[in-house]
């Protein structure tokens, strides 16, 4: 396997790295028990929503430091609008690519700005705190990489249902029983799902 | 400092003796003859061949007609454990979650041919129960096998205590030993452990890549599972390189001529380096067995709050080449199975280093690679949120 060197340049030296005082905003994604932890801080220009000052904390292998740094680079300066838009593939793009089982690294990255962004944009009365609904499980299943070709499952088709009632998520994927990464996608999505106190049950189908 | 300077994952493959390359030159041009009968060419192979057996088989205290060579660790495995199996014809088989994945991957297959399979478990310095193994044996159980001494943590299985109980069985139940990173790390006398087969390979010990041996006690019944022309051996036919095999005898004759010595050597080393550790870096935890309950070329650590591929990787640019039981690191991102299986979590198993050392490396090495591991600790602590969280806590 191999990293590109933009990949290396950031894991050797990344930027914006290190906890940050008062910061207006902050969000952490992902768990030490997976092997990786993201953690983003956010000083935004109240009057012009702006990003004024971005910088992150990581836990995690070469990937998740390159990823962490080049999404605080994409965002830094940007406004809140704009920064929304920022998405894991904008930052593997921005490193010159990742090898696919190091994609899920970008997702981490990318989604723990957008936390960030939106925990800012809650707390200041700009939006509303979403209603969980199975439109939030179909966003964090986008999230969710296939390992073996480095895209995530809702591209590659693989999520064949998707219910949610009474507290308890039920979803059908399509693999089989001989895909060896079976497992490591079944424990992203309990990751991703049991965040939320909503979720009270995950129920994962296969052929 | 080049890529790979400062070699410190010998348990994978360790760097071939000068005195290993010269032994095996002359089999590779003038004398390439295969063994034979009745020509000078063939005779004179068949000599020394059996000459390089009776230097391997003296290092086991073993019988020279009880070595097979074999082209390499995985190979002896197979033909010991796929033949004592297939031989039996079906029954029961032992082995423990921490072994090695020659023993597993033969387990889970022999799973599918009907054989039963009992895993046992380990304790938290990766060594089996004997109780557990006493109540696991069946009327039935054909065989049971054991990684001598642990891949991941270097801890040594208690193999006499474990004949013992297999000797005490009513039925007869062969005894495996894969003996890869055992062999050349501690004495292994075949009699005083009441071994049946043993696999071992001359890679580990400064001999060359491709060849081991297997070691199979008289009267001991395999099934032939690789048929063919006998070249050099009767259990895996076909051409084995008698180059190869001369540089593992060779190999055999440097470790063994003078084994104490080499074990002091390597287990002074390994001390060294785990103390220089300790003193330089803070939260780190020895994984596995301590002092002599473990190989003494092995040190497996955990330093916490940091995660292990991008320590290494950030040693490789040192030119220092250590391996990590991290999932990041592995193909299918999943943390070592031995050292979760040991109690450790992942945690730790993504903060694991392991060092396996060799003869050549030097007490000079083994600072620089403390020197540059506490730096790079450090960094990546600076980066880290588990380790800013630590340092709120303590403010």
């Amino acid at each position: 396997m191999q990293y590109s060197q933009k990949v290396l340049d950031h894991f050797m030296h990344p930027h914006n790295v290190g906890k940050m005082e008062d910061p207006d905003a902050t969000a952490t994604e992902g768990s030490p028990s997976c092997g990786d932890q993201v953690t983003v801080y956010l000083k935004v220009d109240e009057e012009k929503k702006v990003i004024k000052d971005i910088s992150f904390l990581s836990y995690g292998c070469a990937s998740n430091i390159a990823t962490a740094s080049i999404i605080t680079d994409l965002a830094k300066g940007k406004s809140l609008e704009e920064a929304k838009k920022i998405t894991w593939r904008d930052a593997m793009d921005a490193l010159d690519g990742l090898p696919p089982v190091k994609v899920h690294c970008s997702v981490l990255a990318a989604d723990t700005l957008q936390t960030a962004i939106s925990n800012y944009e809650i707390a200041h009365g700009l939006k509303e705190v979403p209603d969980f609904s199975k439109e939030t499980i179909l966003e964090e299943l986008k999230k969710i990489i296939y390992p073996k070709v480095g895209e995530d499952i809702v591209s590659l088709k693989m999520v064949k249902y998707v219910g949610f009632n009474d507290g308890e998520v039920l979803i059908d994927l399509n693999m089989m029983s001989f895909d060896s990464w079976r497992d490591n996608v079944a424990e992203e999505i309990h990751e991703h799902l049991e965040k939320y106190p909503e979720v009270k049950k995950i129920e994962i189908n296969f052929p | 400092m080049r890529p790979g300077e400062i070699y410190l994952d010998n348990c994978v493959s360790s760097p071939m003796a000068p005195e290993v390359l010269e032994a095996m030159k002359p089999y590779f041009s003038e004398r390439f003859w295969f063994p034979g009968s009745f020509v000078s060419t063939g005779e004179s192979t068949n000599e020394a061949l059996s000459g390089f057996q009776d230097i391997v088989a003296k290092s086991l205290g073993a019988k020279s007609s009880e070595i097979h060579f074999t082209s390499g660790g995985t190979m002896a495995n197979n033909i010991a454990i796929k033949g004592i199996a297939m031989a039996a014809k079906r029954g029961h088989v032992i082995c423990s979650v921490v072994d090695y994945p020659d023993l597993l991957t033969n387990a889970a297959w022999l799973e599918k041919q009907g054989f039963e399979v009992s895993y046992l478990s380990a304790n938290d310095k990766a060594v089996i129960d004997l109780k557990e193994l006493e109540a696991e044996i069946r009327p039935d159980t054909v065989l049971f096998m054991t990684t001598a001494v642990n891949h991941v943590v270097g801890s040594i299985q208690p193999l006499k205590e474990i004949h013992e109980i297999l000797a005490k069985a009513p039925n007869k139940i062969f005894f495996h030993v894969d003996a890869g990173q055992a062999y050349g790390k501690m004495p292994l006398d075949v009699d005083e452990y009441g071994i049946d087969t043993m696999a071992i390979s001359a890679h580990k010990i400064h001999g060359p890549q491709g060849i081991g041996a297997l070691y199979q006690r008289k009267g001991t019944k395999l099934a032939q599972l690789i048929h063919g022309v006998k070249r050099v051996d009767n259990l895996q036919t076909g051409g084995l390189s008698i180059a190869l095999i001369a540089g593992f005898a060779k190999a055999v004759e440097l470790t063994f001529d003078d084994l104490d010595a080499n074990l002091k050597q390597l287990r002074e080393l390994s001390d060294y380096l785990y103390e220089g550790l300790k003193a330089k870096i803070p939260h780190i935890e020895l994984n596995g067995a301590e002092g002599e309950g473990r190989a003494p070329h092995n040190v497996n650590i955990s330093i916490d709050y940091i995660e292990g591929e991008a320590i290494t990787m950030m040693m490789d640019m040192q030119g220092i080449t250590v391996a990590t039981g991290s999932a990041c690191a592995s193909q299918g991102l999943k943390a070592n199975y031995v050292l979760m299986a040991i109690g450790k979590n992942h945690v730790q198993s993504h903060g694991s280093m392991k060092f396996t050392l060799n003869r050549y490396n030097t007490k000079e090495q083994l600072d620089f690679t403390i020197d540059r591991l506490a730096g790079i600790t450090e960094e990546l602590r600076k980066r880290s949120p588990l380790y800013n969280a630590l340092k709120n806590q303590e403010k």
